[in-house]
């Protein structure tokens, strides 16, 4: 381990990634954090290409997917990453506004190791955001990265 | 003597006019169809059965009435046949006789007698046998009397003369023995029994007229029967089928106006799916972004604008409930629903034990009485009883001592009705409609708060159980919110 791993935070919405991050700084994770403003470029970042090209090989700690972006969708983005052999010991978690019933199903059908649903509430959401990043970012062991992407 | 009319019982074989259910079409035609239209198919296909059956009665009582005129005809045709017959052999019977006792008059020869001893033997029984088979007719009956007057007067003179020749010999009967003893009788008797022979004849041709007649009649009458029920028939299918064609029309318009109804509730339902995505992501950062705002400036701010900060902030939120209870209240309209047994029972004191800790500092005094066993969705009717609980406690908060009371009563076999029971400030009875309608509130949001989803759930949720749902209330009397649950066979 040479390099702190990333975490993928996937948000079309720059207030809520910039809210995001906020919660994440409190607890000095925000600097690990590569945010995706698209499913395109999520897809980009994890096979290495495009704008991420040049970037250090390796897996995302964890992927943070919102379900409504433009270009390409949340759950799009999961199954491709679920049904990639590389791409598929990454946690993903959802991260929506939607509490539909239809998208828990699918999300959990596809693969997705959590769902959560973003609060209104401002200290509600930087809870769970704080939460979630401390969970997947630190406590949680991340799959062995023998099998890295190599595109 | 041919006048004299044979008057034998003659059936009527005439078809009398089937009395009042003449099913002839009327010339009111037109009329009647405009009516029979405005009758509903089950009225129409039973008025055409019974019309139908009404004809079939009838001809089958005038085909049958016009068989036993036939039955009857051939019985008295065989008398008739009989009957000549048997004259034929009177006849020649007393001709014989005649002979006989010229004979032995002339000859003295008792085997002559022969004839005479057995007619005058066997004429009793003739003449019983006549007599019984002209009884049915009083014309024929008079002509057998005159004839057996008339047999009896010869028989008795050939008697006589047979007398004289064994007492006086051949000289005393000469002249009785050339034109025979009873000579005028003999003649009479003839004329009298070709006068029967005659009348009988003609009944029997009479006869044979009506019996072909009636075998005709009862032909067309069959003929014209078939035709009328197939007329019948045909009118009656035409009904149905005209009643089929038109529900087959409005079945066809009402799957089309359900799949417009379908398309349209896809709609609604994609439209409040991206409510609940969109309205709430600029909610949440009107509430981060105050938040920041506050954390960021916390310490230039006065009390004024930290409050201004905080009503944005508390704006933001009662807005993101307002979405959520319309989302879920959408939800429970839509979501598929479970259908097994509940124990009401169990499902209220979990309910309980989850509100306890929010009842912590009040003094509330429950009375519950043993509910029932319904049948239905667990989590739907946990949410029923979730919402009538919190709005009893709701609006009892301003009572020294609450008084809950839950219970259920069963007023008739295919329901209950189940009710909670408070002593708050209840509400004024004019606005009893307004309670279960969606964001209907009867109170101040300062004095209760709330979004008035509430009720329109459990209005929802009762209904989608089959039930109905109502309320009685008094202002600062308390109220009470009653909902009805249909009984599942199994259960009762």
């Amino acid at each position: 381990m040479t390099t702190v791993k990333p975490i993928l935070l996937a948000e079309d919405n720059p207030r809520d990634a910039e809210l995001a991050l906020a919660a994440m700084e409190e607890h000095h994770i925000a600097d690990k954090v590569v945010v995706c403003h698209d499913g395109a470029e999520v897809l980009d970042y994890l096979y290495c290409r495009g704008a991420f090209a040049s970037r250090e090989p390796g897996n995302p700690v964890v992927v943070f997917l919102d379900l409504k972006m433009p270009k390409v969708d949340g759950l799009e983005v999961l199954r491709t990453i679920k049904s990639d052999v590389n791409l598929k010991p990454i946690p993903v978690v959802m991260l929506t506004s939607s509490r539909e019933e239809c998208d828990l199903a699918q999300s959990y059908a596809l693969g997705a190791n959590a769902y959560v649903v973003k609060p209104v509430e401002f200290h509600q959401f930087i809870t769970a955001v704080k939460e979630l990043s401390v969970f997947w970012g630190i406590i949680n062991e991340p799959p062995p990265d023998s099998s890295a992407s190599t595109n | 003597m041919a006048s004299v009319a044979p008057q034998h019982p003659v059936m009527p074989i005439t078809p009398e006019p089937a009395p009042g259910t003449s099913p002839a079409p009327t010339p009111k035609n037109g009329r009647l169809m405009e009516w029979l239209t405005h009758w509903s198919i089950e009225r129409r296909v039973l008025a055409g059965f019974g019309l139908v059956f009404a004809g079939i009665v009838v001809i089958s009582a005038i085909s049958y009435r016009n068989t036993s005129v036939l039955i009857e005809n051939s019985r008295l045709d065989s008398k008739s046949h009989e009957l000549v017959q048997l004259l034929e052999s009177v006849s020649e019977a007393l001709d014989a006789t005649e002979r006989g006792h010229r004979r032995y008059l002339v000859t003295g020869e008792e085997s002559y007698l022969k004839f005479y001893r057995s007619t005058v033997e066997q004429m009793p029984e003739y003449l019983r046998y006549l007599r019984g088979l002209t009884n049915e007719w009083p014309e024929q009956q008079s002509r057998v009397v005159t004839l057996e007057a008339l047999i009896d007067r010869q028989l008795d003179a050939e008697a006589r003369a047979i007398t004289r020749r064994e007492k006086d010999g051949y000289e005393a009967v000469r002249h009785l023995a050339l034109s025979g003893a009873a000579k005028n009788e003999l003649e009479r008797i003839h004329t009298v029994m070709t006068e029967l022979d005659g009348a009988e004849q003609r009944a029997l041709q009479s006869r044979v007229r009506q019996s072909a007649g009636s075998t005709k009649n009862t032909i067309a009458l069959l003929g014209l029967g078939a035709l009328l029920q197939l007329v019948l028939l045909a009118s009656v299918y035409f009904l149905i089928h005209h009643d089929v064609t038109e529900r087959r029309r409005v079945a066809a318009e009402l799957e089309n106006r359900g799949e417009l109804l379908q398309a349209a509730n896809k709609e609604l339902e994609a439209f409040s799916y991206s409510v609940s995505h969109d309205l709430r992501a600029p909610l949440r950062h009107i509430d981060g972004y105050a938040a920041l705002l506050s954390k960021a400036a916390g310490e230039a701010l006065n009390d004024k604008a930290r409050r201004y900060l905080q009503t944005i902030s508390d704006s933001a939120k009662q807005m993101g409930q307002l979405i959520d209870d319309l989302l879920v209240f959408s939800r429970m309209g839509r979501q598929d629903m479970l259908r097994t047994t509940v124990n009401l029972d169990q499902l209220v004191k979990t309910v309980l034990h989850d509100l306890h800790l929010d009842l912590q500092g009040r003094t509330i005094s429950w009375t519950m009485s043993p509910l029932p066993l319904v049948l239905g969705d667990p989590a739907m009717l946990r949410q029923v009883f979730v919402n009538l609980i919190t709005n009893a406690l709701k609006f009892t908060a301003t009572r020294p001592e609450a008084k809950i009371e839950i219970g259920a009563t069963k007023r008739n076999p295919s329901e209950v009705e189940i009710f909670v029971r408070d002593n708050g400030v209840g509400f004024d009875m004019q606005y009893v409609n307004k309670l279960f309608g969606v964001f209907q509130r009867l109170h101040r949001s300062d004095e209760f708060e709330g979004t008035g989803i509430g009720l329109a759930n459990v209005r929802r949720i009762i209904h989608r159980h089959g039930g109905r749902t109502w309320a009685e209330g008094a202002l600062d009397q308390g109220a009470t919110f009653y909902f009805s649950l249909p009984v599942a066979r199994s259960l009762k």
